[in-house]
């Protein structure tokens, strides 16, 4: 049976999540058996399209990407299972621009994002979200700097993170504001897209 | 507590974040030497050729070199702006071109790759630059 959860609340900032998955694990239209169903894989190829696209859409500006906002927004209707989706963008990532150290930071960044987000799901602020979502730009270059803890030791980490510290406000300040913007359109189009989609 | 306040003081404590971490960059951001400085930067282009330029320069930073060698008249190089700062594209008419061949303009410093782009990279007196064009594995 189809759950359906909706965050009402009397704020005037709080969304809606129509036929939510997220937290019901039985759930899972074409599903023969355990494991990944047709719909599954299919949802997770269409998460990793729209990951690259609002990635490369946003090339142009450094450190401003829609990336942080659509895995929020994936991972309040699909739950954990869009860490496979960060695994398959960080993939094709690599197969863009080859192996380097960012790779290695991706694998654990984008899932960690998606575990946040999973673990505050119950959370109905679009407020909560932007401002969630600015905290991860702004420390995104500081846990970044976590391999070169490895590679040169703790001075080499920390001029890493202090060089990138302009490009961190940057993204946090991007990543709020798009958050802003742009969480209610792209949830009210993805309980659209569920719903017409939904048997 | 309103969800409209709980919203308020969560700006507040980004916004004076952001401002901690403003303070940390001012601190401790890379920073070159004063005074004139000497030193000697050597181009190795797509097919190993070498072409060595050496003298002095107030610039803070290895672009601020490149750009005095610019109006020198006897080098050239072309780049953009990208989210590590100012990415060489071109040096002395060669292109490297990472969508198509995945090669790309390296900066050494030292004999040891660069950990800054062109623009934030400090120049000490007798530092030893180099651009070196390079292929991905």
């Amino acid at each position: 049976m189809k759950k359906h959860s909706k965050h009402k609340s009397s704020e005037n900032d709080a969304y809606e999540i129509a036929d939510s998955r997220v937290g019901d694990t039985n759930y899972r239209p074409g599903r023969t058996s355990g494991g990944w169903s047709i719909i599954d894989i299919a949802e997770l190829g269409m998460m990793t399209a729209l990951l690259e696209a609002g990635k490369h859409a946003l090339d142009f500006l450094p450190n401003v990407e829609l990336v942080t906002l659509l895995l929020i927004i994936f991972t309040l209707h699909f739950g954990l299972r869009t860490i496979a989706a960060t695994f398959a963008f960080t993939a094709i990532e690599t197969a863009f621009f080859g192996f380097q150290t960012w790779v290695i930071m991706y694998l654990y960044m984008w899932p960690a994002l998606v575990l946040i987000v999973w673990l505050n799901r119950r959370k109905t602020s679009v407020w909560f979200f932007s401002i969630l979502s600015g905290l991860y730009g702004l420390f995104f270059g500081a846990f970044c700097s976590i391999p070169y803890l490895f590679i040169g030791g703790i001075n080499m980490a920390f001029t890493w993170w202090v060089a990138g510290i302009p490009y961190d406000i940057i993204h946090c300040i991007a990543n709020f504001t798009l958050c802003l913007a742009l969480f209610r359109p792209l949830n009210h189009a993805m309980n659209y897209i569920l719903k017409i989609t939904s048997r | 507590m309103k969800k409209s306040t709980k919203a308020l003081i969560g700006i507040v404590l980004t916004a004076a974040l952001i401002v901690s971490f403003a303070l940390v960059y001012n601190r401790f951001r890379p920073r070159a030497g004063e005074g004139t400085k000497s030193y000697t930067l050597e181009v190795v282009d797509d097919a190993g050729a070498q072409n060595a330029y050496s003298g002095k320069t107030d610039s803070e930073y290895l672009s601020g070199i490149m750009d005095e060698l610019v109006a020198e008249g006897d080098f050239t190089y072309d780049g953009s702006e990208s989210e590590y700062g100012l990415f060489i594209m071109a040096v002395n008419g060669v292109t490297a071109d990472y969508d198509t061949d995945g090669a790309y303009w390296s900066i050494m410093v030292n004999g040891e790759y660069g950990q800054y782009g062109a623009d934030s990279q400090p120049v000490s007196d007798g530092d030893d630059f180099e651009l070196v064009y390079e292929k991905a594995q």
